[in-house]
């Protein structure tokens, strides 16, 4: 770009013009020092954007400013080729949130074109980062269910797929099932196995390359550009895909530990996965005396949601207890069936499922199992006849045992790992902590959560053994399942392109997980596309710009390649910071983190915050008109005030807003310049950090949280009091609550007295 | 015919107590889909006078405690309302379920079958319908009173002499002969059939 033409447009309409003075911004533009300003009655109307698009065309504008609505709102209509549009928020933030035709509101609008020239003057059109070649193959890790239908999705998508199966067949756990649970209406029987017939389906297409016997040795380089290393029977292969979708699948609690279950006291005590070898076309025979089982009893929860054990539901062994009763009294009307439930999880169509057994005349009772003899009485808690109840003479029992996720490969041994390598694993997601029980309000006791077992290095080898500077695991959420948000962002891990599907990421069913695979599949080829062309990936997906690190001022301080919460950082040979754009989120977590400020995007860097913030203007102490500058979380703290306009709730207008891609993209040095600069307080507004996390970039907030606790120091040396800074946490359904924080920091303010900076 | 009741051999939990249920009782092969959410006990105008509500007394029948299901009250102070039919939210026919609970009860001679208000209730108004054809307010109660010995029914007529003269006033009860429909021995004829029925269908 040659020249930087910068030209505001004020748009009048949506009640601006009546609120407040337009001359007077059009003076603010002119003192900015912007080309030209110009007003319109309704600059989204055609004429509007054609008036914009005419000035763009002639080449009088490079960078447009739209003074008018959110910049939430109307984005494609002021999206203009080759320029970029800044957006000042004259409705939400303005207008609507506080009283028309005042001297306040007039300022803040005044503000608001002021801060946007600023960012216009620092900001670049951002140039997309695409060397090199970009492959569009996916690999799925994974040969069962899950994976055999991912490989099926990518290729009937029009892509590559290599399928990496661990054992010598395809077809995994699932492969081992006589029937499974319906997943097509009426939902009231069990239904035919579908792996064998997936499995010749991949067999069959040319796009699949099927390898068994193969684990996946090394991962490297990024979404796009991922060389992996397939290792069969000893023999590396090297592959380059452009996505990676892990449906490694689960493996069965070990019965072994379930004794007091009476699992090994009697060969008749079975887990649901050995009754699946049992059940044929007649009836179940017993393993000890080969007689006809008639009287069965199965046992739920059988180590799940129990803190000894695993502390989670395991969600499908309900279901797959009532298959196998319908099952057994399907082959003979005489059996038995009992199921001794604590809680029966039937979700969605499973009810049915549920109901069909109930009319087949299967018993459910419901009861904590106490003990299991050897002699195989079941001894259970009955909640709703308050007693325990010894029921004898059975001829089998089944422990409905749950599901561990397959998160790293426990066939092989474990890396030893340098201590750093092992943070995304135990750092800043707590998986011990207790999950907090939602949906109670506020002053109403919550049931406890339940207790968690203490987090330990998985065990077995890394599935995809990464090559990166944080690690080779993929981090893990809660209880070892890799996720990193089960219901904001499914199938995300924390490793860019790499997509996690089926039983890996949470207990589930066939049904969900082949749903699961197909969005994990969309998930991986929408990365391999969006990469292609430099585009970031969720959840700034399409976003150009990558961060640049001008390693002239670097000092290998390492923080950015230890913050960066999607581990694209990596450490070259002479420990200077190696940025991979096509990992990267675009959150701007090393920017934050950077303590010389040497990482920038074209359109976002710390000098830009600190120039708008600076183009406000301050006025002296004797006005008795404070400033505070509000650094807001584009993806919940600012759409949230936007609502609150939107809703006419008011607030102080001493406050200046200015979007942050994410919180951990402030710097301490955004916090304390503003204050040097004469702002009276700063609150950074960002999502709920902690164990039930709401950020965005996972672990911005906390990282900010963190930052800012240790602001007080400087706040310290410049004789300043720490309330002056304050972090909050506001999600986007905050709209309510949010003016009235606002209105109680101004207050402390007040208080506290003006800043004794102003004016130097 | 009604399959025999497994011989529970003094054991308190029955396994197959039931199945038996599910398979003997009339609408016993619906009380599979209870689901235990109470809405039958919650409804019942007299729960309060049984020592279990419905739910709890289905949810005993899945523990096997035949025992005392069957020397529960329950069954017998059904009064047949039908509020928990028809708010049962699986169709669970439980009235008819707790009626014929009550006929196994009695018929294998469960004393508290026997001796509960209602038992001697019901008794006192099948001998008025045997004998009139119809209730006769007056020997019916008289009847029903007699049941708990002399001095008690003397004591309950006391207390109920206001209720007599209300109902008097109103015309709802007469002094005098007792009436009588015309076809009594027909009506005997019926019940006579309809008891030689069920005990067939029994297998008594």
């Amino acid at each position: 770009m040659s020249e930087r033409k910068i030209g505001v447009y004020t748009c009048g309409g949506c009640g601006i013009a009546d609120a407040l003075d337009m001359d007077q911004l059009e003076a603010a533009a002119k003192e900015q020092k912007a080309g030209f300003c110009k007003s319109h009655d309704c600059l989204c109307s055609d004429e509007g954007v054609a008036l914009i698009a005419a000035d763009v065309a002639a080449g009088e504008v490079t960078h447009p400013i739209v003074a008018a609505c959110s910049p939430r709102v109307m984005e494609d209509k002021f999206r203009f080729d080759g320029v970029e549009t800044i957006r000042a928020n004259l409705r939400e933030m303005v207008v609507w949130s506080h009283p028309a035709n005042d001297e306040d509101t007039q300022m803040l609008g005044d503000d608001q074109v002021r801060m946007a020239i600023a960012q216009a003057k620092k900001s670049m059109p951002p140039e997309p980062w695409t060397e090199g070649a970009f492959s569009e193959t996916v690999l799925v890790v994974g040969g069962g269910y899950v994976g055999l239908t991912a490989a099926l999705e990518a290729a009937a998508a029009g892509h590559q797929a290599i399928l990496v199966e661990r054992s010598d067949a395809l077809g995994g756990m699932s492969a081992k099932w006589s029937k499974v649970m319906p997943h097509l209406p009426p939902y009231r029987d069990p239904q035919e196995n579908p792996v064998a017939g997936l499995i010749a389906k991949v067999e069959a297409s040319d796009k699949i390359t099927v390898m068994t016997d193969t684990i996946v040795t090394k991962t490297n380089g990024m979404p796009g550009k991922f060389e992996v290393e397939l290792t069969r029977a000893g023999t590396p292969s090297a592959e380059t895909v452009g996505a990676i979708v892990v449906a490694t699948g689960w493996r069965p609690y070990d019965a072994t530990k379930l004794g007091h279950l009476g699992y090994g006291a009697s060969p008749d005590v079975v887990t649901n996965v050995e009754l699946e070898g049992l059940l044929g076309d007649g009836p179940v025979a017993r393993k000890s005396d080969g007689k006809a089982v008639k009287t069965v009893a199965f046992v739920q929860c059988a180590g799940s949601r129990d803190p000894a054990h695993l502390p989670y539901c395991s969600s499908v062994c309900c279901g797959t207890s009532i298959k196998h009763a319908i099952q057994m009294v399907d082959a003979d009307p005489e059996v038995m069936a009992y199921i001794i439930f604590d809680e029966l999880r039937t979700p969605g169509t499973a009810e049915e499922f549920y109901r069909s057994a109930q009319e087949k005349g299967v018993i459910f009772v419901k009861g904590k199992v106490e003990k299991v003899d050897g002699d195989l009485t079941v001894t259970y808690h009955d909640a709703l006849l308050g007693d325990d109840i010894p029921m004898a003479g059975l001829d089998m029992v089944v422990l409905a045992t749950g599901m561990v996720p397959n998160s790293t490969n426990v066939e092989a041994p474990a890396l030893e790992l340098e201590d750093e390598k092992l943070v995304p694993l135990k750092d800043d997601i707590n998986p011990a902590a207790p999950i907090a029980v939602a949906g109670y309000k506020e002053g109403v006791d919550a049931p406890e959560a339940p207790a968690r077992p203490e987090p330990s290095m998985p065990e077995g080898a890394p599935i995809l053994n990464l090559q990166y500077r944080q690690g080779p695991h993929i981090p893990m959420l809660a209880d070892g399942f890799a996720d990193s948000h089960y219901i904001c962002f499914p199938y995300e891990t924390r490793r860019s392109g790499i997509y996690t599907c089926g039983p890996v990421r949470r207990p589930m069913d066939m049904g969900e997980a082949g749903q699961d695979a197909a969005g994990a599949v969309l998930k991986a080829i929408q990365a391999i596309r969006n990469v292609k062309q430099g585009k970031g990936l969720h959840p700034r997906s399409g976003d150009l710009s990558y961060p640049k690190i001008d390693l002239n001022a670097c000092t290998k301080c390492r923080r950015c390649t230890v913050e960066c919460p999607f581990g694209a950082i990596d450490e070259r040979e002479d420990d200077y910071p190696q940025v991979n754009p096509s990992r990267c989120r675009r959150c701007g977590t090393c920017m934050g983190a950077c303590p010389v400020r040497t990482i920038s995007f074209d359109n976002y860097s710390v000098a830009m915050i600190n120039d708008m913030a600076k183009a406000v203007e301050i006025p002296d102490e004797f006005d008795e008109k404070p400033r505070v500058l509000i650094l807001a979380c584009r993806n919940d703290a600012y759409p949230a005030l936007d609502m609150a306009g939107i809703q006419r709730e008011t607030y102080s207008a001493m406050v200046r807003v200015i979007p942050v891609r994410c919180l951990g993209s402030v710097s301490m040095l955004n916090a304390s310049d503003a204050l040097s600069t004469g702002y009276d307080g700063v609150i950074l507004m960002g999502c709920k950090s902690g164990d039930d996390y709401q950020c965005h970039f996972v672990k911005g907030s906390g990282l900010a949280t963190e930052r800012m606790g240790k602001i007080e120091e400087t706040l310290k040396s410049m004789m300043l009091e720490k309330e002056r800074v304050q972090t909050m946490e506001v999600s986007i359904a905050d709209s309510k609550k949010v003016g009235k924080l606002i209105d109680d920091f101004v207050a402390t303010i007040d208080e506290i007295g003006l800043n004794p900076f102003k004016g130097f | 015919m009604t399959a025999p009741l497994p011989e529970s051999n003094g054991k308190k939990y029955d396994l197959g107590f039931a199945r038996w249920v599910y398979e003997n009782v009339d609408g016993g092969d619906k009380l599979s889909m209870c689901m235990q959410c109470g809405a039958c006990s919650g409804s019942c105008p007299i729960g309060t006078e049984m020592d279990h509500g419905p739910r709890k007394l289905f949810m005993m029948i899945r523990a096997g405690m035949k025992e005392d299901v069957l020397k529960s009250n329950t069954m017998f102070n059904c009064t047949s309302c039908y509020n928990c039919v028809v708010r049962c939210p699986r169709k669970v026919p439980v009235t008819y379920i707790l009626q014929d609970l009550g006929r196994v009860a009695q018929r294998l001679g469960y004393a508290e079958a026997k001796e509960t208000d209602n038992a001697r209730f019901a008794k006192a108004f099948f001998w008025s319908t045997r004998k009139f054809g119809r209730t006769d307010e007056r020997l019916f109660s008289a009847k029903y009173y007699l049941s708990f010995g002399v001095g008690e029914a003397i004591k309950m007529a006391k207390a109920n002499m206001p209720v007599a003269r209300s109902l008097m006033k109103a015309k709802r009860m007469h002094l005098g002969m007792p009436h009588k429909i015309k076809g009594v021995k027909e009506l005997n004829a019926i019940l006579d059939k309809a008891e030689e029925i069920e005990k067939r269908e029994q297998g008594v």
